[in-house]
């Protein structure tokens, strides 16, 4: 089994969002309820200001606090290492959403972002929320791993494109877009991302380039401190000397 | 569908236009959580299991002409990425393209052609659109054309054209007009687009035309005013560049970027430069100044000192006979009456940047190789953009990046074989001689009155027009563009479009379809057979085919098909040719016939391959500048060396065959623009630093950039670019327009953080939220433009973006740069209020 | 001895009003629900803020649900006896605002009825909320037995202690389990705390004695005179004392829990500068906890009963705004949204949410006022009548 991991060198990221309409569009998400999102920040003041950014996927973590705190284990961890949700067994709580510390789940019954609400335009059809007209085939829909157009009344996150990764060929060490025969299974942002700032591969494979990439480039792990163990890594800088990351074996 | 149903659905058309249906907010089939444990279990019917087609096309949300794939299951499109095998896109694309999708569907786009029941025509008159045939509506064209020409006033129609693709469409528009009788048959948009760079390097280096770029070869960048992460094409490409050059390149290259407030592109460079608009020739003149006094430039394709010993001291002149130019004309002369006192610390008060920022780029800049100095609107859309352009132009003559390995060239065109039928063996007499000869371009373009050096001058048409001035139009057709929201003082064009028949071809009920008595619309894009040549990319020649992806959803038909319909219906020979001609895709198979002598890289060989890839491509350009010699490829290398001749004729196209920074095109019209300027016919044709001439008579300079999430006049429309569009300065959400505006000049209005404020400049004021930030300049206020919308759609015009009033063209002056015609869109200085 | 009809009056009034207050607030409820779902709250996954108002509501009612069964335990599983004359009203009060807890939970949950299987079924034992529901459903099934039981002749707690033992074991594990819920956020720092449990159960048996005082005095028509001794007793000797012990503990745990969160520095404790920040602290800490506490100290209002009512309503409207204070202040520091949101979300409950609270409130009232219409609430233990 594989354990998915994502790998994002910050020294690339344009913070242009490529990551964050890719994966509205491949799994059809209301407008701004971005399971990828870029936040930007900001310090300092003009003419010495610093604007920055940093994209987030859902993390994915080793021991996510998300799978603990679910009552009915709609959310799981997969033997591949992926956070999911089931989404016949959400019961909408959303204790996942207070727990997981980096605020990368949805709840998506509440007000729309951007006026009107699309899922008044494009309504659904019998649960789903709304039915948008370039919707994914029928067949993609799984609720079991939260794949599809989002139903009323559950919470939803990052898969890491299940539906793409779960089909890509046993044993591969990384899912790189640039290999033609591998790039339908890459996930969306990974694929689209321009500068090529992500990488997706097998954390436990050692030779993966991912883990090749986290070792010269010193990757850390955000709010490492949690001991949610995440399983996206960032990388800036590559020097020696770094933040330092706990980078536990399994756990 | 009978024809009373259709009448029904008349009103409908517009109404959803204006955002009247559908907000409903979501179904009510549903009381979370109360549903049964059999219901749960239910996920949506397996269906759609049928084959994805994937189909190369490429996207039209930018002029960068990416090649994408299109994801196509039972005749639903429901991805788009970038296709692989495409030398732009590489298997990726920008923010805007997987939105493509969205665009194909938008549910207020028109279903098809119709015409205006309603007299009156302004922002609050319904134009009650009936729908009708397309015979009927070809007829109506064709017939006022007809008139027209039959009374000799064939000049009074005018065809505006913006986003022009290729041959099958914009490249279909002269023939048009010149077979028709009209001076205004098309008229471009590139002066509301980015002439001002265009002419300053045809100024330069003879060569009217953006640059292409070899960055993955240079070592430093200097970007000044283009932003290169938001918004230059080939932005998808910038951007895989990017990850390049800062990521796996040997050496990294340093990147120092120069604008107005602090966009991403200056956040990801190694320096930014906050410069005060307008003064961006200040800082090339002083980058120059010290790559010339510290003896930085590259002597191989400069020239110089006879004696080896560097002259250029601050303040003194040099004489010009002890330097020997090689491929540059005039160098000293310049040095002599304009850079010699072009000191950092003089630029440092013109553009209030640090005297040390300064020095360091230029010494960056000049002792870094290759080095590549890149500038756009932000630097040229100024009264004085032609000389800001040349001087930062001129910095790529001083370090030999002009046609070098790493350096800045210009595109090849693509080998495409000749129409079917040639315009000129049907023009009758009228079209030879007619009396539509005797008359100018309404928009002055090219005229003593008007804009002797200008490509075009579209942002003329509604002023000349009102005025009378040459003369009044009678019946405009618009093609993928709408000055009425887009050309500076846009409410001008409204009295225009008042007066005359308008004819809008778009599928999107933008505000020219509001004003229009007449609507053709074309397909969308995934819907389209077309093709375009690249824009200038790498310099070799690749030339995209637009393959549509669906069947076209609605009764709508291709733009190039459109003006062949009309062209059928035209009296005599005219209607021959397009009878010729046949239909668009006709013209697109005689193109490729041209790829039979010319084997594309990727096998392309005619139509029917070209279809199933999407691109032709032919590596690599021919010619390169090495050590202050050119070479032309000769099949396996730059081996063969050029004749200074031969330079002339395909690379330095100037009078004298060399990069004049004493520009011959500028002298040769000395007389006329020292006439309409008040510039030193002397000095005039040299780069010079002039104070712009700010308009709008406020005191916080107006700056209205392009965000990354704008696809062209779409992404207003579009729910999930709106969620996107103002990222670094929080526009997530998308509460509504965000004007960003710093910190002192908020307090000393009292504005605070998320106030509505109004922007106000002598033609009127507008309305926006304040983002007080430091991001931005004191003495600016920055408001991207695309917010404001009257028409183009319910997300468009919804009050916090649309009707609330941020439209950034009805306070911007219609000034333009006498030479290069280029509309001053960031000239405008503008009082800011609580409103 | 008091006689039924003399408290039928305001009983019938409660009952009315608690009544009208279903209806209405259900109904505006429902048709908000019906037609936009959960639209219809201010929560959001942007603001972020995911918990509002009905969880606020849900917990409220819990835990005064569990400090009614607190102080029903005092006689019950501790055996004091002086507690009997109002220990079956607590028990049926513990009854009616469980009820009013469940209803809010109910109509807060995505999928509430899934939650019937989905939570039992899936052992995931690390989630409080795992255990909660087992923890609810025994101590709902124990009030039921205790408020059968208690009147049946020749009952007295020290034959049953078993039962009352557990009754007090139950409510404890609620209480307990409520705080965990919350005590086990370690990324929210505001409310993570091993001792966060404690503070629940603190404040749980704050807001039962002070629901406890109230009722006793809706069921006798606000008027002393109307109690049978005992009870009146019981409101002149212990029950003021025992308020004002549970007064002082529950001051002492905000006042110090605000003043090491003020002082410390952590990412996320800014939402104690938020809490402190807000007139509504100072409503609740001045008015609704110290106020009482010396009303209910000083020997000249202590057993007053106007200053007993006044001090029970002052101090169940402070246990709410420090129930609102805890589960929105747990939030209110935005993770991982960027500089643009603003440093604390902005957050103000909905029509719909606040009809939410009034439908738990009226619940409670509606359920207690038919309880003391179809049962003898005042009944005491082992007493014939």
């Amino acid at each position: 089994m594989a354990k998915w991991g994502m790998v994002i060198d910050l020294d690339k990221c344009t913070g242009c969002q490529a990551c964050t309409t890719a994966c509205a569009m491949e799994n059809n998400r209301l407008p701004g309820e971005n399971w990828q999102d870029v936040l930007f920040y900001h310090e300092g003041k003009y003419p010495s200001a610093k604007l920055m950014w940093f994209p987030r996927p859902c993390m994915h973590c080793e021991h996510p606090s998300c799978v603990d705190v679910c009552p009915t284990r709609a959310t799981y961890k997969t033997e591949d290492g992926l956070v999911l949700i089931d989404w016949n067994k959400c019961i909408g709580c959303k204790y996942c959403m207070i727990a997981c510390p980096y605020g990368v789940r949805f709840y998506v019954d509440e007000r729309p972002l951007v006026e009107p609400d699309v899922r008044g335009v494009f309504p659904g059809a019998g649960r789903g929320m709304w039915s948008p007209p370039y919707r994914a085939p029928n067949d993609r829909e799984d609720w079991v791993h939260g794949v599809g157009i989002q139903p009323s009344g559950v919470v939803s996150k990052c898969t890491f494109c299940y539906h793409k990764i779960s089909k890509a060929p046993k044993g591969v060490a990384d899912l790189d877009e640039d290999i033609p025969e591998l790039k339908e299974y890459v996930p969306a942002c990974v694929r689209m991302c321009p500068p090529k700032a992500r990488y997706f591969g097998d954390l436990d494979n050692p030779a993966s380039h991912v883990n090749k990439l986290i070792a010269d480039k010193r990757g850390v792990r955000l709010l490492d401190q949690t001991g949610n163990k995440p399983q996206v890594y960032y990388l800036s800088g590559g020097a020696g000397a770094s933040v330092p990351g706990s980078r536990a074996a399994k756990t | 569908m009978s024809i009373a149903d259709d009448i029904k659905l008349s009103r409908r058309r517009f109404l959803q236009a204006s955002g009247a249906a559908g907000a409903l907010g979501i179904g009510l089939n549903k009381f979370p959580g109360f549903v049964t444990l059999t219901e749960a279990k239910a996920a949506p019917p397996p269906a759609g299991a049928g084959a994805t087609v994937i189909t190369k096309s490429i996207c039209h949300q930018c002029p960068a002409r990416c090649g994408i794939d299109v994801y196509t299951t039972d005749g639903r499109v429901h991805a788009i990425y970038g296709s692989s095998e495409h030398p732009i896109s590489n298997g990726k694309l920008c923010p805007k393209g997987p939105l493509g999708a969205y665009i194909l569907y938008d549910p207020d786009r028109f279903k098809g052609p119709m015409k205006r029941t309603n007299p009156k025509k302004g922002r609050e008159e319904d134009p009650k659109f009936v729908p009708i045939s397309w015979d009927e509506a070809l007829d109506t064209v064709a017939g006022r054309l007809n008139n027209l020409r039959a009374k000799g006033e064939s000049h009074r129609f005018a065809l505006l054209f913006g986003r022009g693709w290729g041959a099958s469409c914009a490249g279909q528009l002269g023939p048009f007009g010149e077979l028709y009788g009209s001076p205004n048959v098309p008229i471009g948009h590139s002066s509301i687009c980015s002439d001002g760079s265009v002419v300053a390097k045809q100024c330069l280096d003879g060569n009217a035309s953006y640059s292409a770029y070899d960055y993955r070869n240079a070592n430093y960048l200097l970007i000044v005013g283009a932003g290169f992460l938001e918004a230059f094409r080939p932005y998808n490409n910038n951007m895989q560049v990017w990850g390049y050059l800062r990521g796996e390149k040997v050496p990294k290259t340093k990147i120092t970027a120069v604008d107005v407030h602090l966009n991403t592109t200056l956040a990801a460079s190694d320096r930014a430069l906050l410069i005060k608009p307008g003064t961006d020739g200040a800082l090339a003149l002083a980058i120059a100044h010290v790559i010339l006094t510290e003896g930085l430039w590259d002597r191989a394709f400069v020239g110089d000192f006879r004696d080896g010993v560097n002259r250029f001291k601050t303040g003194q002149t040099v004489d010009p006979a002890g330097f020997d130019e090689k491929w540059v004309r005039g160098l000293i002369e310049w040095w002599n009456i304009e850079l010699k006192n072009r000191t950092p610390k003089w630029a440092a008060e013109v553009t209030t940047l640090a005297e040390r920022d300064i020095v360091e780029t230029a010494r960056e800049f000049g002792g870094t190789r290759p080095a590549i100095a890149l500038f756009e609107r932000g630097a040229h859309t100024h009264s004085n953009g032609i000389y800001n352009g040349m001087a930062i132009h001129t910095l790529n003559a001083l370090v030999g990046s002009l046609f070098a390995k790493g350096g800045l060239m210009y595109q090849m065109g693509p080998p495409y074989g000749p129409m079917p039928v040639k315009a000129d063996d049907y023009k009758d007499e009228y079209a030879k001689n007619g009396p539509w000869k005797k008359f100018p371009r309404v928009d002055l373009k090219g005229h003593e009155d008007g804009y002797l050096l200008a490509k075009n001058m579209l942002q003329e048409v509604a002023r000349n027009h009102l005025a009378g001035k040459p003369y009044k139009l009678d019946t405009v057709m618009f093609y993928l563009t709408n000055p009425v929201f887009s050309a500076p003082n846009a409410p001008q064009w409204e009295e225009m479009l008042k007066e005359v028949f308008v004819i809008d071809t778009s599928p999107f009920p933008g505000e020219t379809a509001w004003m229009a008595d007449l609507v053709l619309p074309d397909h969308t894009y995934l819907e389209r057979l077309q093709d375009a040549p690249t824009y200038p990319f790498q310099g070799f020649p690749m030339t995209q085919l637009r393959v549509p992806a669906v069947k076209p959803l609605y009764d709508t038909k291709y733009f190039g098909d459109t003006l062949i319909e009309i062209g059928k219906r035209m009296k005599g020979p005219m209607g021959q040719y397009y009878k010729a001609l046949n239909n668009s895709e006709n013209v697109v198979r005689h193109l490729a016939k041209g790829f039979e002598k010319e084997l594309g890289d990727n096998g392309v060989n005619g139509f029917e391959s070209w279809k199933a890839k999407g691109v032709w491509y032919k590596k690599p350009y021919h010619w390169r500048q090495i050590g202050g010699e050119f070479y032309e490829w000769d099949g396996r290398g730059y081996n063969r060396r050029m004749t200074p001749a031969e330079v002339k004729d395909k690379l330095l196209k100037t009078e004298s065959g060399k990069f004049e920074i004493r520009s011959g095109k500028l002298e040769h019209e000395a007389a006329w623009i020292a006439r309409m300027t008040g510039r030193d016919p002397k000095r005039l044709m040299f780069p010079q630093w002039e104070e712009p001439k700010y308009t709008g008579g406020g005191d916080l300079h107006f700056v209205t950039p392009k965000t990354a999430m704008h696809a062209e006049g779409r992404g207003a429309n579009l729910p999930t670019a709106i969620a996107l569009f103002q990222p670094t300065v929080g526009g997530h959400g998308a509460k509504g327009a965000l004007a960003e505006i710093h910190p002192s000049a908020a307090k000393a209005r009292g504005i605070r953080d998320g106030d509505r404020i109004r922007i106000k400049s002598a033609l009127g004021g507008i309305e926006a939220y304040a983002r007080v930030t430091e991001l931005t300049r004191p003495d600016t206020v920055v408001l991207p433009f695309e917010y404001g919308h009257w028409a183009h759609g319910r997300w468009a015009t919804a009050q916090a973006r649309g009707k609330g009033g941020a439209h950034v063209d009805t306070v911007v002056v219609n000034q333009s740069d006498r030479v290069t015609g280029m509309a001053n869109y960031y000239t405008a200085k503008v009082t800011v209020e609580k409103a | 001895m008091a006689t039924q009809a003399s408290f039928k009056g305001p009983v019938n009034t409660v009952f009315a009003a608690a009544a009208i207050g279903v209806g209405v607030s259900l109904a505006i409820v429902a048709v908000a629900l019906f037609t936009r779902g959960h639209a219809a709250f201010n929560t959001t996954s942007q603001g972020p803020l995911s918990w509002g108002l009905p969880i606020v509501t849900y917990d409220y009612f819990l835990l005064a649900s569990t400090g009614l069964a607190f102080v029903a335990s005092l006689a019950l599983a501790f055996g004091v006896r002086d507690f009997y004359p109002i220990a079956r009203r607590c028990v049926w009060l513990a009854l009616a605002t469980a009820a009013a807890a469940v209803v809010a939970l109910t109509l807060e949950l995505g999928h509430p009825l899934r939650a019937f299987w989905a939570i039992p079924l899936s052992f995931q034992y690390l989630s409080p909320l795992f255990w909660k529901p087992f923890f609810i459903a025994a101590y709902g099934v124990l009030l039921l037995v205790v408020f059968n039981r208690m009147t049946r002749p020749g009952w007295d707690y020290a034959a049953n202690r078993g039962l009352g033992v557990a009754l007090f074991v139950a409510a404890v594990a609620v209480a307990l389990n409520a705080g965990a819920v919350f005590g086990m956020m370690a990324m929210r720092p505001f409310w993570y705390g091993p001792l966060i449990p404690v503070y629940f159960l603190a404040e749980s048996f704050l807001s039962g004695v002070a629901f406890a005082m109230l009722v006793t005095y809706l069921a006798y028509g606000l008027d002393p005179k109307a109690m049978p001794d005992k009870a009146r007793a019981l409101l002149t000797g212990a029950m003021p004392g025992i308020f004002a012990a549970a007064l002082a503990v529950v001051i002492a745990m905000v006042g110090s829990r605000a003043v090491t969160g003020l002082w410390s520095n952590a990412e996320g404790l800014q939402a104690f500068d938020w809490m402190v920040g807000s007139p509504l602290f100072h409503l609740e800490l001045w008015v609704g906890l110290v106020l009482p506490l010396v009303l209910m100290l000083r020997p000249g209002s202590r057993n007053q009963p106007s200053m007993q009512l006044a001090a029970a309503v002052l101090v169940l409207v402070a246990l709410f705004i420090g129930r609102y204070e805890f589960v929105i202040g747990g939030q209110v520091v935005p993770l991982f949204k960027g500089s643009w949101v603003p440093g604390f979300v902005r957050y103000t409950p909905s029509l719909t949410e606040w009809m939410l609270l009034l439908l738990a409130l009226s619940v409670a009232f509606a359920v207690y006022a038919f309880g003391e219409k179809r049962f003898d609430l005042s009944a005491t233990p082992g007493e014939k009548r």
